[in-house]
């Protein structure tokens, strides 16, 4: 059942006892487990953080641990399946369950002691309601049985007509039920058809927190990394975004509030986290502004930079801002001063003549010490880069920590590597979207697009991670739809296929939605993917939390495409 | 030359001087003594000859008797620091030694050691009111109670004085009471980690 701010319950609970942390990895999760970490050493709460990649491993590390904990923290993991079907926990084992995945299994919800659910009150679930899902097996049968003892007693002349009457109500008791079950399963695969994600598990954390008036300028920082990732990754749509930026905003100032007094001014190495509206160029501060330009989807798609006469139009937007090249081409720290003071200005307006409308997004930025300066995205990036990276003899569980560690201050170095990852990875991104563009690489099947990346292509091993892959879909299906001229290709989905592990002989596979300015994000790959690995009996393996990420045979490629074509159509 | 083989032992020990302790280096401490005995036995002849009236023997046997002092003092100082090198001991790794350390002490050492800890142990129980209280813990005042631990490898199970059992298992990171952490920290199987 849900636990919105029966937070002081859920700290009582936890105070003396020991807590298994299971995190999924993505980087909301790594935040949110940032800020409950923090928050239990405030505490001394004893816990035990294992990171998890899938269903798979979520399962192994409850089966190590079940023996030793009996409070289990799950987050961005376990909220859309049946946890407790999938897990077979004893009767006394609790799971605290803060996760953005959408929808959230009925099951999960109508559990009243096992389960618990942190959501945001606002978030709207859309939960069909008990009666219609669930029914109580025993009232039917109890009044068939008891017509039927009682008819033992009577005249057999009236037997006949009372042996009618009880047949007729079965038969209707039957239909009824078969009717009840028809509308359960319609309302069922409603509510289920949809994938989408709620409120970040990071700043339900930071709520949390700040509930308990223990929240720091840390966690902020860790909340506020946590949205950005949403919102970089198009896990949630731009009003979501634009609602929880200003709820974070009110944290932002009530922080900042303190510095205001000129006498008392903090030191220049305490933490300053600032509402900025800044660029939307990936990276910038910690790249040359050229580059940032060329490798940023926003600009990149609408500038068409896969195209010669793109590239042309972007020298006319640095010439129209009179920004030289020698100036553009250089690290950003080392542009000339004049030239940095107005940038932003003087690229909104340029701009807006160029149709980039929206070049610039609300956002928050942290400076510490006379050097650090990063943007929310910018840490996003660089986290990601470090959680995926492709390095040899790094298991998942490293990277993990590497990543984990980055997001703290004292790990400067490991942040800077993140983000010279993030360049590579960004650089990869582009150029591949580019030969795929260029190469029309990127097929219609009728009820959507596809395409698969080769194993030759270069840096094809960055995309058999599911967050890069995904990034690299999104980017791919924004430039299609700005460099396709059919009308109704711009409206599909796009699925996108990559090798994942070639002794295994498997690929990857991606689906996400159409593009456009309205998009509620929401995502049917996952019940559609299912249902076409049943149909044609494909070797998948759903062990992904994000139902729209599989991974497939090789060899069964083309007969689960056609199965999706036929689904879809 | 004389008193050669006694500066070799002190030597010895001057080259480990991180609190280390080498194997107890009984040949060249028995050629010491050897040596020892040899200059004493010289030195009662000498005497008696002298008593009898050689004066001029007087000198060697001055020069004998200051090599002996010598050889005393060194081989004195070589037990005398092994046994602060084994003290320290018993307050780094606690009171079951790891067995190479072991076997580099000689047997009157062992038998020292165990001595020590008894008088340690007794002297702790007696602390606190009779309750106990273990001073080899926490040599520097703690900073908090509980530390976030990181696993560098996996190490199985490890149980806990009340009977709990955490698993610990490569990159798993752990939020325990200090004092169940540190002698894993010190055989170097978690890591400490400050954020």
């Amino acid at each position: 059942l849900f636990y919105m701010l029966y937070l002081t319950n859920v700290k009582h609970v936890l105070c003396f006892q020991r807590v298994a942390l299971l995190v999924a990895s993505d980087i909301d999760a790594l935040c949110a487990c940032k800020i409950l970490q923090a928050l239990f050493h405030c505490d001394q709460v004893q816990y035990t953080l294992v990171p998890v990649t899938g269903w798979q491993d979520l399962g192994t590390a409850f089966l190590e641990h079940k023996e030793q904990f009996r409070y289990f923290v799950l987050i961005n993991c376990g909220a859309n399946v049946d946890l407790l079907e999938m897990l077979q926990p004893d009767d006394d084992s609790v799971f605290f369950i803060c996760d953005t995945h959408r929808p959230v299994d009925v099951v999960n919800v109508y559990n009243e002691t096992q389960i618990k659910l942190l959501i945001k009150q606002d978030d709207d679930l859309g939960v069909p309601p008990y009666d219609d899902i669930f029914r109580d097996e025993d009232d039917e049968e109890g009044g068939d049985s008891g017509n039927e003892s009682d008819e033992g007693s009577e005249p057999s002349g009236k037997r006949r007509r009372f042996d009618e009457g009880a047949v007729e109500r079965r038969i209707e008791r039957q239909r009824a039920k078969r009717e009840w079950e028809a509308r359960r399963r319609e309302i069922l695969f409603d509510y289920e058809q949809y994938e989408y994600h709620g409120t970040s598990a990071s700043m339900m954390f930071f709520e949390l927190a700040w509930v308990l008036t223990k929240d720091t300028k840390d966690m902020l920082w860790w909340a506020v990394i946590g949205l950005t990732d949403q919102w970089v990754h198009d896990k949630i749509t731009h009003m979501k975004y634009v609602t929880d930026i200003a709820t974070m905003q009110r944290h932002v100032s009530r922080h900042n509030h303190r510095n205001e007094d000129e006498e008392n001014s903090l030191s220049i190495d305490c933490m300053r986290i600032s509402f900025e509206y800044d660029l939307r160029l990936t990276l910038y501060q910690h790249w040359s502004l050229y580059e940032s330009i060329c490798n940023s989807c926003y600009t990149s798609c609408n500038f068409k930079l896969w195209t010669l006469n793109g590239q042309k139009k972007l020298q006319e937007f640095l010439a129209d801002m009179g920004l030289p090249l020698k100036q553009v081409r250089q690290k950003f720290n080392s542009m000339d001063m004049s030239i940095k003071e107005n940038l932003r200005d003087v690229i909104e307006e340029s701009s807006n003549k160029y149709g980039l409308k929206d070049i610039r997004i609300q956002t928050f930025g942290v400076h510490f010490g006379f050097k650090n300066r990063f943007l929310a995205s910018d840490m996003v990036h660089a986290t990601a880069a470090l959680l995926e990276s492709t390095e040899k003899d790094e298991s998942d569980s490293d990277n993990f920590i590497k990543a984990l560690d980055s997001l703290s201050r004292s790990n400067l170095e490991r942040l800077h590597s993140g983000i010279e990852l993030a360049k590579r990875k960004l650089m990869a991104i582009q150029q591949t979207v580019a030969s795929c563009i260029c190469t029309n690489l990127i097929l219609s099947q009728g009820p959507f697009l596809y395409c698969y990346l080769m194993e030759g292509t270069p840096d094809v091993k960055l995309f058999s991670k599911p967050i890069a892959l995904t990034l690299l879909c999104k980017y791919l299906l924004k430039a299609f739809v700005h460099s396709t001229r059919n009308k109704r290709c711009k409206l599909l989905p796009l699925i996108m296929a990559a090798p994942k592990d070639v002794e295994k002989g498997t690929v990857i596979v991606v689906g996400i939605p159409p593009e456009s300015e309205t998009s509620d994000k929401k995502n049917f790959f996952g019940r559609a993917f299912e249902k076409a690995a049943e149909s044609t009996s494909s070797r998948t393996l759903h062990d992904n939390f994000d139902t729209s990420i599989i991974e497939l045979k090789t060899d069964d490629r083309s007969k689960f495409l056609d199965a999706l074509i036929t689904l879809l159509s | 030359m004389f008193c050669e083989k006694a500066i070799e032992l002190i030597r010895e020990l001057h080259r480990m001087s991180d609190g280390q302790l080498p194997a107890f280096n009984e040949d060249v401490f028995r050629q010491v003594l050897q040596e020892m005995e040899a200059l004493y036995e010289q030195n009662q002849t000498d005497v008696n000859e002298a008593k009898a009236g050689r004066a001029e023997l007087i000198p060697s046997i001055k020069l004998r008797h200051c090599c002996l002092l010598r050889n005393q003092r060194c081989l004195t100082a070589y037990l005398y620091d092994r046994l602060l090198r084994i003290r320290a001991l018993r307050w780094e790794y606690g009171s079951v030694l790891p067995a190479n350390v072991r076997f580099h002490m000689c047997a009157e050492e062992v038998q020292w050691f165990s001595q020590y800890k008894k008088s340690l142990a007794s002297f702790m129980r007696s602390l606190g009111g009779g309750e106990g209280l273990d001073i080899t813990q926490d040599m520097k005042p703690p900073k908090s109670l509980y530390i976030e631990v990181r696993c560098l490898k996996d190490h199985g199970e490890f149980e806990i004085d009340d009977g709990t059992v955490i698993l610990l298992k490569k990159n798993s990171q752990h939020f325990l009471p200090r004092w169940k952490c540190e002698q894993l920290i010190r055989q170097g199987v978690l890591e400490h980690v400050m954020s």
